[in-house]
């Protein structure tokens, strides 16, 4: 089962200047795999080199080396595309043509029969709240409006994987929250999701996996939760612990955390190996000590992202 | 084909949605109303008896054979005929295209821009194809303003006339055409510089530059050693628009035509420019 999105050793070199003799390397050798069904968060400063690596995926920008596949199709043939949905930043429909329209003109363009265009047009305009707006020109549109109209586009051909570029930009918290929802029903339903977002918040709440580029390479790929757990350091829940207990050992109460219930206690816990950890554990354990919950330390994506993507005085994350 | 198809349509909504391609119909449509109401030919027995343009008198008295008065060019049925397709086709030919140029100009560059192109390269469509559908989408409804222009007073003027010449009809083909060579330049500009003024201006300049290339005969022998090559290579790399003029005139006139190298030539700087068109636009990035 080939991966919804594979890339190895992708390099994009752009020339410029008369004769093409400047050269800015965008992509050096950037490889990831983005499983199917994951919504998947790509991250990284202005100039990284994100916006190059989706234009690849979608074939608006060649590669200058590497491959790259959706679903194990290269990405230069337009089948590649048959199963994908783009919702770009800055969409701009055709002002002359109303919502319903624009969906028949984009899902022609898809390659979406007519008799499935009917039906679906009308379902997606409900479900992007837009249906009672389905005859008014798109040129009259609010910005949050469009993105739903984008969305709506975006989803006509039921894409097995989906490209989200600033899906939230300009719109407001409420739109935002019903595009957050619908991009969750939509991993629900088993799609893949290609998250292209620099609200970090946003993407910590629906990405599983993410990559960070910096400078054209990767340089942090994984899980949210395994790059954002501190190294060795456990917050813990339990009943009190008795001082001297918390004298000998590297427990200390916990300097942001509240513990849930009147009787508990939140505490910090750093042990620089397993068996020290287990230490701790047993001497609370013989001191009577009723552990509630133990958690790796995590910290924010926003402060994770931020150490990743030095200098930090450039912490805006769009590409 | 169906995404082909779906470009083919959205380039034809997007230029009817121009208001000059609204005013070219709204145009075509009055110059058909003078042709059917405001021209009465006063035919007997074939013959041309009379002739009246918006109720008054348009010729003199005409005599017993049908003819005109003898001062003058002689005025028979088939000429006015002849003379009026004549005057709508050369005015299909200049104002049309130039008009239809104006109103197609835009519409690559505005195809290729930041957020449009993006939403069209993402669908399961080649850029050849995209350009296939876009280039068909202006040339058929040029061509549909065109058969509606000049097949229209072709069919006016031969059911008012009973003087039916379809060579006429060859014209209709020959106007279409050089559109499509001159949008040619259009798009050729439009992928290269994303700018529809210089598209515009070039095109029209590639006009303006027929004009002079028409003379090139009388010319060239002006002309240094340098400059006589330089002439004569413009003359067969360039489209010759001017000179088509004639072989318009001449197809509606119903003359014979002694030769369509000036089509034949515009036709191949047209495809080449095609050609140059589709390689750019497959090979850029977006």
């Amino acid at each position: 089962m080939p991966a919804a999105i594979s890339v190895s050793d992708l390099s994009k070199t752009y020339r410029t200047g008369l004769l093409s003799r400047s050269t800015v390397k965008a992509l050096r050798g950037v490889s990831l795999e983005v499983p199917k069904g994951e919504i998947f968060g790509l991250l990284g400063p202005n100039g990284a080199g994100k916006t190059t690596l989706v234009k690849i995926l979608l074939g608006l920008v060649h590669r200058s080396g590497g491959t790259a596949r959706l679903f194990g199709t290269p990405v230069q043939t337009p089948a590649a595309r048959q199963r994908i949905g783009f919702l770009p930043e800055n969409h701009q429909f055709p002002g002359f043509l109303t919502a319903r329209q624009t969906l028949h003109v984009y899902g022609r363009l898809a390659d979406v029969p007519q008799i499935r265009r009917e039906e679906k047009i009308d379902e997606l305009l409900r479900r992007v709240e837009l249906y009672e707006r389905r005859d008014t020109k798109v040129n009259t549109f609010s910005k949050g409006m469009l993105q739903r109209l984008g969305l709506a586009q975006a989803l006509l051909n039921d894409p097995d994987l989906l490209f989200l570029d600033e899906p939230t930009s300009g719109v407001d918290p409420v739109g935002r929250r019903t595009l957050r929802d619908l991009v969750l029903e939509l991993r629900d339903e088993g799609a893949t999701i290609f998250l292209n977002s620099h609200l970090l918040s946003e993407v910590e709440k629906v990405c599983s996996g993410i990559a960070i580029l910096r400078d054209g390479e990767v340089v942090r790929k994984g899980t949210i939760k395994e790059l954002t757990a501190v190294e060795r350091v456990y917050d813990l829940v339990s009943t009190p612990v008795p001082d001297d207990v918390l004298d000998d050992t590297v427990l200390r109460s916990s300097p942001d955390g509240t513990a849930p219930a009147p009787d508990l206690r939140a505490y910090r816990l750093q042990a620089d190996d397993r068996a020290t950890l287990n230490g701790v554990l047993d001497r609370l354990r013989a001191a009577d000590v009723q552990i509630e919950s133990i958690t790796p330390l995590r910290r924010s994506l926003e402060d994770y992202f931020i150490d990743v993507v030095d200098p930090p005085s450039d912490v805006d994350a769009t590409g | 084909m169906r995404p082909l198809y779906g470009l083919f349509l959205l380039t034809f909504r997007e230029l009817w949605a121009k208001k000059v391609v609204l005013g070219l119909f709204v145009i075509s449509s009055l110059v058909l109303l003078v042709v059917t109401f405001a021209l009465n030919l006063n035919v007997v027995e074939g013959s041309l008896q009379g002739l009246r343009l918006f109720g008054q008198e348009a010729t003199p008295a005409p005599s017993a054979n049908g003819q005109g008065a003898s001062e003058g060019p002689q005025l028979t049925l088939t000429n006015v005929v002849v003379t009026v397709e004549a005057i709508v086709a050369g005015m299909a030919y200049w104002i049309g295209i130039l008009l239809a140029l104006f109103a197609s100009a835009s519409l690559f560059p505005e195809l290729q821009a930041p957020g449009r192109v993006e939403l069209l390269l993402s669908k399961p469509i080649s850029r050849m194809q995209a350009l296939l559908g876009h280039v068909l989408g202006v040339w058929v409804l040029v061509g549909i303003l065109t058969v509606y222009l000049m097949g229209g007073t072709w069919l006016i003027m031969s059911i008012k006339s009973g003087v039916w010449h379809p060579r006429f009809l060859l014209s209709i083909l020959l106007v279409v055409g050089m559109f499509a060579v001159m949008y040619a330049a259009v798009l050729l500009m439009g992928v290269w510089t994303e700018s529809t003024a210089l598209a515009l201006i070039v095109s029209y300049g590639l006009i303006f530059v027929s004009l002079v290339l028409a003379g090139a005969e009388s010319i060239g022998p002006l002309l240094g050693s340098v400059g006589r090559p330089v002439l004569w290579g413009l003359y067969h790399a360039l489209p010759n628009f001017s000179e088509v003029t004639e072989l318009v005139v001449r197809l509606a006139r119903d003359d014979p035509i002694s030769s369509w190298y000036p089509l034949w030539s515009s036709l191949a700087f047209g495809g080449v420019a095609y050609g140059v068109s589709g390689y750019w636009f497959v090979r850029r990035d977006f």
